[in-house]
């Protein structure tokens, strides 16, 4: 599987997708998107078209800004994107321009976008992690802490003082793992 | 509902005692949190006493909490010591949640007899 990956600017996106389908590719695989936080600011929209199910096909990519991102939906072109760009818009805060802007998955008063790297689990923060134990303890002795995957450090999240971290630092701390030693 | 004659079913997973280290990285790994596991260390019979006298982890506990358990597999994928594994046998059933939590270590590791 070698597909032909092409980088095209926010504001061609939808004559991209159309020329691709043009092309050839008119099956349509799947749209995503990953947040490119710590490299940029900025989130990573794809598109997989492909001549057929087993065919290499071509992914379209464009970076749209974190905030107030907004990209042409191409539902027009592909039918069946308008499901993932209403899923995208919902976990990665992201429009698009004509599509169809009903909630998919989300409760209605759900906050914030779940899939950015800076969303930070907080019933995870709170809820006790059996993992906190090294081997051999019986009861987690705390002196070298360790935080589950989606938890940030808690110096950056929820013990810190003064101002809030910056996204960036949120995102970088959430890994998990051993919180490492400030100061 | 029974289906004899089959391959092995993914009902639940069992632990091995023998082979579990204690180490944590099912603990860790697991996506639900329902892994629980308790262990102590003892010191190694035999090994020469001392300041730096080598010890092993005894497991004490394990339980594994089937109300949470996606029955995903990444702790047996994970387990580098092949402690756990699939098993045919369906948890049993409880009326309160709390009654899903099963412990897998029989004996309580005062009793249990190291080689």
């Amino acid at each position: 599987m070698a597909d032909d990956v092409q980088r095209v600017e926010a504001s061609a996106w939808h004559d991209a997708v159309a020329a691709a389908v043009a092309s050839g590719c008119g099956w349509f695989d799947w749209l995503g998107a990953v947040d490119e936080i710590g490299r940029a600011d900025a989130i990573r929209v794809v598109v997989r078209l492909a001549p057929g199910p087993d065919a290499d096909g071509v992914r379209l990519e464009a970076l749209v800004p974190r905030e107030g991102g907004a990209l042409a939906s191409v539902a027009d072109v592909v039918a069946g994107a308008a499901w993932h760009e209403r899923e995208v818009t919902e976990f990665f805060g992201i429009t698009f321009a004509g599509g169809d802007a009903r909630p998919l998955l989300l409760r209605p008063d759900a906050v914030g976008h779940p899939l950015r790297r800076d969303a930070v689990l907080a019933a995870r923060v709170v809820r006790p992690w059996p993992g906190a134990k090294e081997p051999g303890e019986t009861v987690a002795a705390g002196r070298r802490r360790m935080v589950p995957p989606g938890v940030p450090d808690p110096e950056v999240w929820g013990e810190r003082e003064g101002d809030p971290a910056s996204p960036e630092e949120v995102a970088a701390s959430t890994a998990g793992g051993r919180v490492r030693r400030r100061r | 509902m029974s289906t004899p004659q089959q391959a092995p079913q993914h009902r639940s997973i069992k632990l091995v005692y023998e082979n579990c280290t204690s180490c944590m990285i099912c603990v860790r790994e697991c996506p639900a949190w329902c892994i629980a596991l308790s262990s102590h260390s003892e010191p190694i019979p035999g090994s020469p006493p001392g300041p730096r006298q080598r010890t092993h982890n005894i497991l004490d506990a394990f339980s594994i909490d089937w109300s949470l358990c996606l029955y995903c597999g990444i702790c047996i994928e994970e387990c580098p010591f092949d402690a756990l594994e699939w098993s045919d046998e369906l948890p049993g059933a409880a009326s309160v949640a709390t009654g899903l939590v099963q412990e897998m270590v029989e004996q309580p590791a005062a009793t249990t007899v190291v080689p």
